[in-house]
């Protein structure tokens, strides 16, 4: 299926599988950005044919006028540079992006537990958390937690939203839904990722968004 | 102009690339190298627990990649529009994921963490690995028009992240990016072959990774 968010020609499409996954921070950013775009949900059997039409066979792509953009944090940067979302200066900037950086790095270890949560692969999913869930949160969420306090803003960098505050709050809020609990000890995280989920384009979103 | 301090281990890594951006908009900068006797009083006063990280007029950034971007950016090497950075910042992703699948083949060449016996992981991990992202990237770099340049028509920061990757991977075995690449090694003959890399090039430490 695909979902258009406003009833006039759309800048963009955004291509992905219908779950939220990697195409959920991106759909994110569209949204907050009030960018008019198409969210194309592609299907396991559309897949294949598509996937040879991808410049690296993955998804998601954004296309813009036909051209593709892949990979989703250079869908994010790509989106939010245009629309005042990537912090005020260059060396905001670049803290956004070590941010998004440092997340993925926490979840290149935490996603050996999470998938098996979310039910993707196979494995212990108990020594999973052990040695991979536990570990991977505790080094990483009191990072967080130092940035928050350190900027004191509300937001990850500079004192407006960042298509990184969308990241994390996307990643933190998903963990504490799929395992009720675990982000307990980082109250200001669950606080951050509320203050994100709030902001009204964000909200309209989540509240409309398919999946 | 600000004052930029680099700071590092006595490698190229991570870094080597920023070094390169310094070095081809000919900005001053101090190239830092920590050693493993400092390391362990600085490593809890970086935000991360990692290097690189830059100083720019004494604040600090973090991570290798935005680092690179961040510089790039300043100093004209990121890509020529919005679209092209875009593309050039999907092909760093598309690496950090391969670095993630190559990495147990890499640290153990290195000597930084032991995966295995380096020819069974040559064999197991790096060879596929290589298979898999080279042949994506000779595939964007003809697509490009095979110019020498992976995004646009002029150097930006991934050109300089595949070269210097490329001296590593055949620093580890000898031919390892060989000649089923050509518009890749192309890229890499350009910035190897840059003038404004010419001095630094020459006289740079011979490091293996």
């Amino acid at each position: 299926f695909s979902a258009i968010s406003q009833s006039t020609m759309p800048a963009y499409k955004l291509y992905y599988f219908s779950i939220r996954g990697l195409g959920e921070v991106p759909r994110q950013i569209l949204a907050l950005a009030d960018v008019k775009f198409e969210n194309v949900g592609i299907t396991k059997e559309q897949w294949p044919e598509f996937k040879s039409k991808t410049p690296f066979g993955q998804m998601p792509v954004l296309e813009v006028d036909g051209k593709q953009i892949p990979q989703s944090f250079a869908i994010a940067r790509y989106v939010a540079s245009q629309h005042g979302l990537a912090g005020k200066t260059p060396f905001e900037a670049a803290w956004v992006d070590a941010l998004a950086d440092q997340y993925k790095d926490f979840n290149n270890d935490f996603k050996k537990f999470f998938y098996l949560v979310l039910g993707f692969g196979e494995g212990d999913l108990e020594a999973a958390k052990l040695e991979h869930g536990i570990p991977a949160r505790d080094k990483f969420f009191p990072l967080v937690v130092k940035q928050l306090k350190s900027n004191g803003t509300g937001f990850l960098v500079g004192d407006s939203v960042t298509w990184v505050d969308v990241l994390y709050a996307e990643g933190s809020s998903r963990v504490a839904h799929e395992v009720p609990g675990f982000l307990d000890d980082y109250p200001e995280v669950l606080e951050h990722a509320k203050k994100i989920h709030a902001i009204p384009q964000i909200k309209k979103w989540i509240e409309a968004r398919p999946v | 102009m600000p004052s930029y301090k680099l700071i590092y281990f006595d490698v190229r890594g991570l870094a080597e690339v920023s070094r390169f951006l310094f070095y081809l908009s000919s900005t001053p900068f101090q190239d830092y190298e920590v050693s493993d006797a400092e390391w362990l009083t600085l490593q809890g006063k970086t935000p991360y627990g990692k290097l690189p990280i830059l100083e720019v007029d004494g604040k600090t950034l973090a991570q290798s990649f935005a680092i690179a971007r961040y510089l790039a950016r300043e100093f004209g090497f990121a890509g020529n529009s919005p679209f092209e950075c875009a593309l050039v910042d999907a092909l760093g992703d598309q690496f950090k994921d391969y670095w993630g699948e190559l990495f147990p083949y890499f640290a153990t060449c290195a000597g930084i963490k032991e995966f295995g016996n380096s020819n069974i992981l040559r064999r197991e991990v790096g060879e596929p690995a290589r298979d898999k992202f080279f042949t994506m990237l000779e595939r964007v770099a003809k697509e490009n028009g095979s110019n020498g340049h992976l995004v646009g028509d002029s150097l930006t920061w991934i050109d300089l992240t595949v070269a210097d990757h490329i001296t590593t991977l055949n620093n580890f075995s000898d031919g390892f990016v060989d000649d089923r690449f050509p518009a890749v090694l192309a890229v890499r003959e350009k910035v190897m072959n840059d003038p404004r890399l010419t001095e630094y090039l020459a006289k740079r430490p011979k490091r293996y990774f």
